[in-house]
């Protein structure tokens, strides 16, 4: 580990870059932001630590030897290319001249990414050389490809999630793949699966989510006899000390979420586990939580109603399936007046407060609205749990073990591969399809180098789907660059022409790939890709803007959107030769790549003017907004001031086209309710959102208790 | 069993307290903040700080626990002998309620450094940090200075101003350390400990500084002056030793400069909180700006799956109504 500590030589300037990035969060005598100071650090922070610690070589081929020689480097990787080609590619990268605009993009790449020696104390790679290496790995030889890989990267357009940033082409690494959906069912040996399946995934470095639904509940039968089942707390437990032990070569912990439908019995334990009071035996601590919330939920509490919570082991016994593969909705009074069914019941209403209450002292849980997500999953079956971030929206298939576990039946689970693109980069694009099209290209080569075989259900689901998530970051930023207000009419009407355009060119994408691989993902045909009936609403009516501004801007970028006559023709080409890719877009939410890719997070607003960051790795850190100056200021007005209505208006414009999920937190100041809170649910639900991420909150300080002067303490 | 009553009717009647007929509107504004902002130690994941503990030079390590008891001596101080101090003093039955909620935080400040202890640290290092403790000179003088004014006997006002000098003063010493850690990278889920910390001492030196003021208002200008002359004197005493205290912890690291920098800034707003003007001159008072950010508790933006941040609230339950379901 690379010490930031007490030796690191920079008492001896004036101001150390960590102070001078501090003074961010400082206004100036006048006022203002000291937006040069962070400049000042990120170029401090070259001089005084950067450079010092790289290891310096002669040239791109002793350098290339030593780190191949060495075993830093996959010998497989370059071994696809000539010298010739290696050497042009790297000339083409450098020229570039690449510079981190902020202190915390470098501080951050630096700290997180980039290859170190093996004691930790020196850097291996600069910037340019991680970008041609994930190019060289992903292209698998094609010299074509691997050059715009690395054009889009360096570029700043397209972004690789952190897991395939960070690993691609190093010898020793983990997986590319960023994410994972696990589902649990009511047995021994699948809850001990689960637990292995947790740590083999924790190891590679990936963020597991497993589906708890179809577990018993705390006091149900086993074998018969009465009141022996605990439930799914201690299972939480177990995986909750699954994921500390296991972590990627220590770079980060292992995070694990779990997901309960809300009419599972244990569904109020599940929630009290996150109470400010709970007792240490039941209390979680770093496992995240998500609640599966079906529409008659909703319609309970409109009436008033007590909602019913329905035993999943009686539920699989009559329905001959698991609690999870039933649709509440739709079986609701069935399963009320089934006396087989044993139930219990809690006012709807009150269960929605304390989902607010728990949300309002630790964030969680998460929550999926199953019915709107399943009503628009393009994909045959059925859709009941998401996963660590809540943007990924697959559907998978239960596995069935023999005793000494091995698979009686292989049913599928869920990876995912994460990018995402720089929505400012991707408008100034001089070919917007084409870099669309990159994307979806690099994330499907990731798909198919990865081959989870610690995980069988998990290779397979990979193998057959090809799924991805093409995401997109730097919303905020882009609209207050163009000097349009985040959620205003232009701002939403932006929002929802650019994702129908993504979406168009995602598909058109997948579409090439299947025509050239003459290979669909399994189950095209039973799609409504297959039927051309996902295509409907794009052939009916258009989905360009509806403002003169919004239209004149997508004209200045010379971005030519797809008509419905182009949506036609894209029907026809998919339901002749398929797509390549089960799902194409999720939208995460963005953390640490958005500070390498100088962009706002994901299609959220600013948290703040100078965001704070912390992190176990790189400690307490200054983000400014990107485009940000003195002077237009205006436009970056953060997420506690904007509301969650406007953000909920732009998810929605989104979401519209979107085939998976969207990250979307909810920011509140610390004077709201839980009422504002479950207002802000409803509306949400009513708008066609399809999840929701954490709830934030912000406490303003007590007149006369505040830090003079500081720039993310002021309202 | 005549006496009793007749004791009762002559002196006060037992009153229940009523929440809903304020003297001073700032009580119920205090204690609603406190109540949100309660917090236990086990919300915050310390555990995920083992690695980086690891990191620490064993000075680094020896220093970090011997602030922690030197913080754990102050809470213990405030905890069980200041704030009930000062409840003997208080003007209505809201402060009292008050300073009851701030005498339990106390004690869950001071239970938290254990926490920390015994998940980062073995019992024989804070075994000997605690004997330390009590042996240190400068660390008991000013202990022992506080608690002189906290005895029996004196005047409520200078109680006031000792515990004030206390809340937001002498504790900064200790919680420069954290926050220079947590700008390096370092134990950063202690320092969200330390800063629910901050965020609590924050109020309770402004309560008991508005209190302070408030009561002062009524007297006569020679004892206003009176009690000037005590703050200051009182203050130029303590920051004597805190500056021999601060040389003794930080010298080793080279630290000292900015920490005493650090006391001039806090120093001069515990000062504001009684209602003076700054002591230091704000070219004193030039904090590392990394330690003077690293205050602020709100907004901050960490990835939660390595720890809980310190923004998080108890939040005001309201029932939905039928309008809210209107879809």
């Amino acid at each position: 580990m690379l010490d930031h500590g007490l030796k690191d030589g920079s008492k001896t300037a004036a101001l150390d870059y960590h102070a001078l990035n501090a003074m961010l969060n400082l206004y100036d005598s006048e006022g203002r932001i000291r937006f040069e100071a962070d400049r000042m650090a990120a170029r401090q922070y070259f001089l005084q630590h950067v450079n010092q610690n790289t290891v310096f070589f002669h040239s791109l081929d002793e350098k290339l030897g030593y780190l191949v020689e060495e075993g830093y480097y996959e010998p497989e990787v370059l071994d696809q290319y000539s010298r010739n080609f290696q050497r042009k590619i790297w000339a083409a990268a450098y020229e570039r001249k690449f510079r981190f605009p902020t202190f915390l993009g470098a501080f951050k790449y630096y700290t997180s990414y980039t290859l170190k020696t093996r004691d930790g104390q020196r850097y291996l790679e600069r910037y340019e050389d991680r970008v041609v290496m994930v190019a060289l790995a992903l292209a698998r030889g094609d010299e074509a490809q691997a050059m715009r890989f690395m054009e889009e990267i360096i570029e700043g357009r397209f972004q690789p999630a952190t897991p395939t940033f960070l690993n691609a082409g190093k010898k020793s690494r983990g997986e590319l793949i960023s994410c994972f959906l696990l589902r649990v069912e009511d047995n021994m040996e699948s809850i001990g699966r689960a637990i292995n399946s947790s740590l083999q995934l924790s190891k590679r470095g990936g963020g597991v989510a497993l589906m708890l639904t179809n577990i018993r509940e705390h006091g149900a039968p086993i074998k018969g006899i009465e009141n022996q089942s605990s439930g799914v707390i201690p299972v939480m437990k177990l995986l909750e000390d699954s994921f500390s032990y296991a972590n990627q070569l220590g770079a980060r912990q292992g995070a694990g979420a779990v997901y309960l439908n809300a009419h599972h019995p244990d569904i109020l334990r599940f929630l009290d586990t996150k109470r400010e009071n709970a007792d240490e035996k039941i209390r979680i601590k770093t496992l995240s939580l998500g609640v599966v919330i079906p529409d008659v939920t909703f319609e309970l509490a409109k009436r008033n109603e007590d909602m019913y919570l329905f035993s999943p082991h009686d539920v699989e016994r009559v329905y001959g399936m698991p609690f999870s593969d039933v649709s509440v909705t739709e079986k609701y009074d069935e399963m009320v007046d089934d006396r087989r069914i044993r139930k219990k019941k809690i006012n709807a209403r009150a269960f929605f407060q304390t989902l607010a209450e728990i949300q309002f002292e630790s964030g969680y849980p998460y929550i999926m609205f199953e019915d709107t997500v399943n009503r628009m999953n393009p994909i045959a079956g059925r859709i009941a749990m998401s996963n660590l971030c809540s943007e990924i929206l697959q559907v998978n298939e239960a596995s069935e073990y023999n005793e000494d576990l091995s698979y009686r039946h292989l049913g599928t689970d869920i990876s995912c591969n994460l990018g995402s693109l720089n929505i400012a980069m991707t408008m100034d694009s001089p070919d917007f399809g084409g870099t669309v099209e990159t994307a979806v290209r690099a994330l499907t080569a990731v798909s198919e180098m990865s081959a989870i075989d610690a995980v069988p259900s998990i290779r397979r689901g990979n193998d057959e789907a090809h799924a991805i998530g093409l995401g997109q970051m730097n919303l905020h930023g882009f609209l207050a660059r163009e000097r349009i207000h985040y959620g205003s009419a232009e701002g939403v009407d932006f929002t929802r022409a650019y994702f129908a355009a993504v979406a168009y060119h995602c598909i058109r994408a997948s579409n090439l790939i299947a025509r050239e691989r003459g290979q669909t993902f399994a189950g095209f045909e039973r799609s409504k890709y297959a039927d051309g009936s996902f295509f409907e609403k794009y052939v009916t009516r258009d989905w360009l803007p509806e403002t003169a501004e919004v239209a004149a801007l997508f004209d200045r970028c010379g971005i030519a959107l797809p008509t419905r006559e182009d949506w036609a023709e894209l029907r026809a080409a998919v339901m002749k030769d398929g797509l390549y890719n089960r799902n194409l877009q999720a939208v995460p939410p963005t953390g640490s790549i958005s500070y390498i890719n100088n962009s706002t997070s994901s299609i959220h607003p600013i948290v703040s003017k100078i965001e704070i960051r912390k992190e176990g790795k790189i400690g307490r850190v200054y983000y400014p907004a990107p485009f940000m100056t003195n002077d237009n200021l205006d436009y970056y007005r953060d997420a506690y001031e904007i509301g969650p209505d406007a953000l909920i208006e732009t998810y929605a414009a989104a979401t519209e086209h979107v085939d998976q999920g969207l990250s979307l937190t909810l920011f509140f100041p610390a004077e709201a309710t839980t009422r504002d809170i479950n207002r802000a649910q409803i509306l949400a639900w009513k708008k066609g959102i399809k999840t929701i991420y954490y709830v934030r909150l912000r406490q303003t300080a007590l007149e006369g208790t505040e830090v003079q002067g500081c720039v993310s303490c002021t309202l | 069993m005549k006496d009793i009553v007749k004791t009762a009717a002559t002196t006060t009647v037992p009153r229940a307290i009523n929440w809903n007929r304020l003297q001073d509107d700032k009580d119920l504004e205090v204690w609603n903040r406190l109540t949100v902002n309660f917090w236990l130690p086990e919300k915050v994941p310390l555990s995920n700080d083992v690695q980086s503990w690891a990191t620490l030079r064993p000075a680094e390590r020896e220093l970090t626990i011997r602030v922690f008891t030197g913080l754990t001596l102050l809470d213990t101080i405030q905890n069980s002998v200041g704030a009930p101090a000062l409840l003997a003093d208080a003007q209505t039955p809201h402060e009292e309620a008050v300073l009851t909620n701030i005498a339990f935080m106390e004690a869950v400040h001071a239970r938290s450094y254990s926490s920390i202890f015994s998940t980062l640290c073995l019992t024989k290092e804070v075994d000997e940090a605690f004997r330390w403790s009590e042996e240190n000179p400068h660390l008991q003088a000013k202990a022992r200075l506080v608690l002189e004014e906290y005895a029996a006997g004196a005047d409520p006002l200078k109680r006031k101003i000792a515990s004030v000098f206390l809340e937001s003063f002498l504790f900064y010493s200790g919680f420069y350390l954290p926050m220079y850690w947590s700008s390096r990278a370092k134990l950063t889920n202690t320092a969200d400990l330390i800063r629910l910390i901050i965020r609590d001492e924050a109020v309770h030196g402004y309560y008991i500084g508005y209190k302070f003021q408030r009561a002062q208002e009524r007297l006569p200008e020679a004892e206003r002056a009176a009690l000037k002359d005590f703050a200051f004197a009182l203050i130029f005493d303590l920051y004597e030793i805190e500056a021999k205290y601060t040389e003794e912890l930080y010298d080793g690291l080279g630290l000292t400069e900015d920490v005493k920098a650090f006391l001039h800034y806090n120093a001069n707003k515990a000062l504001m909180n009684l209602g003076y003007e700054p002591l230091f001159p704000p070219a004193a008072c030039e904090v590392n700006p990394a330690i003077l950010a690293a205050l602020s508790p709100d907004s901050e933006n960490h990835d939660f799956f390595s720890g809980s941040g310190s923004s998080y609230v108890i939040g005001k339950a309201v029932a939905t109504e039928d309008e809210d379901w209107d879809f």
